[in-house]
């Protein structure tokens, strides 16, 4: 039975949970309302959520478990394999192929379990449904396979038994309970409230399977990488024939770089905007120009990309680089900086004018009253006061301007490179994490492993930033309201 | 109007500091101000009084030309600070606020430091050559202000750590250091607890000595305590001014009246 | 100057230097000021005029029509008319009758250059053109023997040509074209042959490879982004307004609950790439779900939309006042029905609004979708759905970034078209945020 299929049916019971629930309360009752505790749609709705809630959550957490518990087992049949990442992948590509070639009627359940892989040319077989195999296929791990196919299948035959046994009996339990005087208002109202929580915990789930799968690959990365190297070292050479050097330096120092221009791009622009708009502009002028400024915060990072491909890289390199003698290339840290800087420019505004707008009017009575100027007013009290705010909107934009990648990718160029020129391509960390893991990942060589030690690097980064600028801004938000 | 002249002339003060001659404002299309003539005297304490939305706040803010701030006031007619009128198109609002300053109904000092604080008004007007000059203005406002031996040991320490009564002598600290020639007061003491209006209230009798204070109170008895001189505001229309004691003594208009004993406001 | 000494103040009439000076530090600020607004502004007005110059040209493409006779005795040996027979005539044999169809036009014509040889006037010709051709004789068989007009697209160096982004200098150094080839194109479209027209297959097609960007399109890109739209709509929506919900109704003031806020706030901010991780290690090595498939895709985009959708739903519900909820209760409905029945009907246009926006958000993603596999190749459209979710299918931003890395600049011009469409998508995703917001916000 497939997962759309159990699903479906889980639904099906407890809609019909939910209409048997309804009709059992009125019979209950006698059909007079007023003898039940809670209207009669609720003994329903218990029922429904009775069915299909724990059904729903075993099946999540089935498909969730099963994976690592059949790999375990599988694994143990593999002794000795020194490279068990790369043997599993194999594993599971056959017990795939072998579930095709049943499917597709070439083999019968029986010839399978016969099939041994020292007596017939699986590899060829494997041909015939399209999965290819890097070489012929080790006896053992063809037993491995056919355990991993028959496990899987078992998995899926207990999921499927437990999943509607689970239904089932929640469906009995609370039709079971009703009568008039059950409360069944309080009782879905409780289980609604369970969800609710639930549902808030996906963001903390979410935060624990980055920093588990972050760590738990980083971890994997320095059993075969030195930590020292990585930390250390000043270059960055990925060779697929081994003997890489991974050292993260040029790739942070090109990261630091490029986020640095943005910065300087984007914070005197938006900050001159967002003062300009808040203390200057017309009604008018503010209602059309403020919009139009954060749709530069809602094009997406690919339209800056191709912007940095097509338009200012060649433009920086054939009106600057190249007449001033400092590169060739366009793709160049200047490029992917400035327009980089284009797209934060909405995130120094938009933040900085909320909070300029937040600076109580009376401090700027306060200084008019003493004969200041607008600017003065601006520059000696307003900005001051408003500090701490504008030092999170930075750092919030900092955050974006490291953790981006489109653009880098696009604009910035791939060679790794502890350079003082703007006009040179060099690369930053989230270039170097799409790089090593696009295309073919194989989870056991260094160069793969190393994106999650990148990723920690940035995920860290990132988390600092974020937390101490919403720290700020939490604060400064109090100190006003 | 003849009858103000009068009364005038009871008062020992010596010269017009400012004169208001048919004074309009208009808020859009509200007429808030019809037609107010006002003189000011140096020396002297102006108070301001009527019912809420009389009009009082209004005018002080036309005296410094505070509504400039705001886009939709527009005000007509003649205000003169001796004798050049301060809306005269050559006139610049910053150079005139150097000269007429503002203390507001609810503390508000800079989140600077004290000295900082007291310290703007000067700087920005450049009305300092070096830093001894500028600290011996800044402690003379702070004694002015009556806050010198407070807060004397704690200059850096921010001004919005004081106390509320703290605060407003701070603010009128500020506005002294700029040695202005008139001090315009809008309910300072409003948001004070009574020790502090009394102080405050001690500090402005002081200030009559260097200025000419004018200061616009919610509070009649507060009128009645600090001022020389007191004119009512009603709707939008100057009632009655007159010296302090005789408007609330006998006053002339029947609408003075009813404010002072208490049947409108 | 001391407090005392004041009398002697110059007039008000005059403006002394220092206030001139002050005034004109006024003026430079507030110049300042406006070349920010302005140079904000510019920098949109560029980005957009640039894209959107670059990327027009994809929607015309050159074509002609072509008189093909499908010659039974060459397509059909058998003769039976049946199409798995006749399938054995490979796409080789339909690009002869393709190119002989279009040698023989040129030549009555007397448009051809002396001594150019068939197989490079079939050059003109797009490398896909056989292919659908063969499909729709495999799939219409009885018009074989027939005489049809067939639309062809031209090379993409031909189409180049005509936009001026190969020229006769270019050609020279070109192994895929020649200036012989390019006069003769040159002479079709006096003749009237060659036409530069509305390509709908730009929007329909699947992409194609390196040498036919004239084919290129963005079908399955657009249906498989819409795909995960319809997965982060189907989850985020009921998870984000549940938890938001929890948040702002039920939560106790207290560590944990602060916890979940501060978590959320970080979420919002973290880079996308690292939810490319994250679906990378969980949702494909461990738990082997396919790569390239728009669940995938959509479970990341759904977690990453979250954040997005909680705090629009958060604002929402704030905004709804308590008067309303002691009013419910007040009659007695228990907290969940006063949540139910009258706070989040009155929050919806608010909850609505903030979704779109997260999708939208959702729809212009790429960085994430490179990890998991999107980047592949994909030139069969994905099934339907349920099914469909599970097949490899790309996405319009990374059929995007797809583009730029392949050589032939035409697929530059492809790029800049596909984000035409992707704009135009946002476009009308914030305009109907727009709208939802203007029709129902009430302010009480």
């Amino acid at each position: 039975m497939t997962l759309g299929l159990l699903a479906a049916l889980v639904l099906v019971l407890a809609i019909g949970g939910f209409f048997l629930g309804r009709q059992r309360a009125l019979s209950t009752a006698k059909g007079d309302l007023r003898k039940l505790h809670s209207l009669p749609g609720y003994y329903g709705q218990t029922v429904a959520l009775f069915t299909a809630v724990p059904a729903f959550a075993f099946m999540v957490f089935w498909l969730f478990a099963q994976p690592a518990l059949i790999e375990t087992r599988v694994a143990k049949l593999l002794p000795g394999e020194e490279h068990l990442d790369l043997v599993m992948s194999d594993v599971r590509k056959i017990a795939e192929g072998l579930d095709l070639l049943v499917a597709r009627g070439m083999l019968s359940n029986a010839t399978v379990s016969d099939m041994r892989a020292d007596l017939s040319d699986v590899r060829s077989r494997m041909g015939d449904v399209g999965i290819a195999l890097g070489s012929n296929v080790k006896p053992a791990v063809f037993q491995a396979a056919k355990r991993y196919r028959a496990l899987n299948n078992m998995g899926h035959t207990g999921m499927t038994v437990a999943v509607l046994a689970a239904a089932l009996l929640g469906f009995g339990f609370a039709f079971m309970r009703i009568r008039p005087e059950f409360r069944a208002r309080n009782v879905s109202e409780s289980f609604v409230k369970v969800l609710l929580i639930a549902a808030s915990l996906v963001a903390i789930a979410t935060t624990v399977g980055i920093v588990l799968s972050l760590v738990f690959e980083t971890i994997n990365f320095f059993k075969i990488y030195p930590a020292a190297d990585f930390f250390l070292s000043l270059t960055w050479n990925p060779k697929f024939g081994g003997g890489s050097e991974l050292g993260i330096w040029p790739l942070i120092w090109g990261t630091l770089y490029v986020s640095l221009i943005a910065l300087a791009v984007a914070v005197p622009i938006g900050l001159f905007a967002a003062i300009y708009l808040a203390e200057y502009a017309s009604k008018k002028l503010r209602a059309i120009a403020k919009p139009l400024l954060e749709i530069l915060a809602g094009i997406p990072t690919i339209v800056y990309g191709l912007f940095a491909l097509i338009t200012v890289g060649p433009m920086l390199r054939d009106y600057f680089a190249e007449p001033m003698g400092l590169g060739t290339s366009s793709s160049s840290v200047m490029t992917a900086g400035l327009v980089m800087g284009i797209m934060i420019i909405p995130f120094v505004s938009s933040l900085s004018d909320d909070i300029i707008n937040a600076v109580p009017q009376s401090l700027r009575d306060g200084s008019y009253g003493l004969g200041a100027t607008q600017s003065e007013t601006v520059k000696q009290v307003i900005l001051p006061a408003a500090l701490p705010g504008i030092v999170g909107a930075i750092l919030l934009a900092a955050s974006r301007a490291i953790g981006e990648t489109m653009i880098v990718v696009l604009g910035a160029g791939a060679a790794a490179k502890l350079s003082l020129n703007p006009f040179e391509a060099m690369t930053t960390v989230t270039v170097k994490i799409v790089s090593q893991l696009t295309g073919d990942t194989e989870f056991a060589s260094p160069e793969t492993l190393v994106a999650f030690a990148l990723g920690l690097t940035l995920f860290g980064f990132t988390l600092i930033l974020n937390i101490v600028a919403l720290v700020i801004v939490r604060k400064y938000r109090e100190q006003y309201e | 109007m003849n009858d103000m002249r009068l009364t005038e002339r009871t008062v020992d003060a010596t010269d017009i500091k400012i004169a208001a001659r048919k004074v309009q404002v208009f808020y859009g299309t509200t007429h808030a101000i019809k037609d107010v003539d006002v003189d000011i005297l140096d020396k002297t304490v102006t108070a301001f009084i009527g019912p809420s939305g009389c009009g009082k706040s209004t005018f002080l803010r036309c005296i410094n030309r505070m509504n400039d701030t705001i886009d939709i006031c527009r005000v007509e007619g003649d205000i003169l600070l001796d004798g050049e009128d301060i809306y005269d198109k050559k006139v610049d609002p910053v150079q005139l606020r150097a000269r007429v300053g503002m203390v507001f109904q609810k503390p508000n000092p800079f989140p600077k430091s004290i000295y900082d604080n007291v310290a703007y008004g000067p700087k920005i007007h450049g009305q300092v050559k070096n830093k001894a000059e500028l600290d011996e203005i800044v402690e003379a406002s702070l004694r002015k202000a009556a806050l010198w031996n407070e807060v004397k040991d704690r200059l850096d320490a921010p001004g919005t750590g004081l106390s509320g009564g703290q605060q407003q002598r701070l603010c009128i600290a500020r506005a002294v250091a700029t040695s202005p020639e008139v001090l315009l007061m809008d309910e300072p003491c409003s948001a004070l607890d009574p020790i502090a209006t009394a102080q405050v209230e001690e500090l402005i009798d002081e200030l009559r000595e260097n200025f000419s204070v004018v200061i616009v109170t919610h509070s009649m008895q507060q009128a009645a305590r600090v001022s020389q001189r007191t004119a009512f505001f009603h709707l939008g229309n100057l009632v009655e001014f007159g010296e302090t004691g005789q408007i609330f003594t006998n006053p002339r208009d029947p609408r003075t009246e009813s404010y002072i004993t208490g049947r409108i406001g | 100057m001391t407090l005392a000494d004041m009398s002697h103040r110059p007039s008000l009439y005059t403006l002394d230097a220092r206030t001139k000076a002050r005034n004109a530090a006024e003026k430079r600020f507030r110049l300042y000021g406006i070349t920010a607004v302005s140079l904000g502004v510019l920098a949109l007005v560029v980005l957009l005029t640039s894209v959107l110059g670059s990327g027009l040209g994809a929607f015309r493409q050159t074509m002609f029509t072509l008189p093909v006779t499908l010659d039974a005795a060459v397509l059909d040996k058998k003769g039976n008319r049946n199409p798995e027979e006749m399938a054995k005539a490979t796409t080789i044999t339909y690009g002869k009758v393709l190119t002989q169809a279009l040698a023989a036009v040129v030549t009555e014509r007397g448009l051809a250059p002396e001594g150019m040889k068939t197989k490079e006037i079939g050059a003109l010709i797009s490398k896909e053109a056989p292919a659908s051709l063969r499909n729709m004789v495999l799939a219409n068989p009885d018009l074989l023997g027939t005489t049809i007009d067939f639309e062809v697209l031209a090379n993409g160096r031909i189409d180049g040509f005509f936009k001026g982004r190969v020229t006769m200098e270019s050609a020279e150094l070109d192994s895929n074209v020649s200036p012989a080839q390019l006069q003769l194109a040159q002479a079709m479209k006096e003749a009237g042959m060659l036409r530069l027209a509305f390509n709908p297959a730009f929007i329909t097609n699947p992409d194609a490879s390196e040498l036919r960007p004239e084919s290129a399109g963005l079908g399955v890109a657009i249906l498989g982004s819409a795909y995960m739209m319809v997965i982060v709509l189907a989850l985020a929506l009921p998870i984000g307004v549940a938890a938001s919900i929890y948040l702002e109704e039920f939560a106790p003031q207290n560590r944990f609950t602060d916890l979940i806020e501060v978590n959320i706030a970080n979420l919002a901010a973290v880079p996308s790439i690292v939810f490319g991780i994250l679906g990378l290690a969980v949702f494909i090595n461990y738990a082997e779900l396919p790569q390239s498939s728009p669940l995938v895709g959509g479970l990341v985009l759904t977690l990453m939309t979250l954040p997005t959708i909680i705090i629009a739903t958060r604002a929402a519900l704030k905004a709804v006042p308590p008067s309303i909820k002691d009013a419910a209760l007040g009659v007695g409905a228990s907290k969940m029905q006063t949540i139910f029945h009258h706070v989040l009907p009155l929050a919806l246009p608010g909850i609505l609004t903030g979704t779109i926006i997260g999708l939208a958000q959702a729809l212009g993603e790429t960085a994430p979708l490179l990890l998991i596999g999107m980047v592949a190749f994909v030139k069969d459209y994905p099934a339907a759905p349920p099914e469909g979710f599970l097949d490899p299918a790309a996405a319009l931003p990374v059929q995007v970034y797809n583009f730029t890395q392949r050589s032939d600049p035409a697929f530059i011009e492809r790029a800049s078209g596909a984000i035409i469409v992707l704009l135009v998508f946002l476009l009308t995703m914030n305009i109907l945020a727009v709208l939802l917001r203007r029709r129902f916000e009430r302010r009480w």
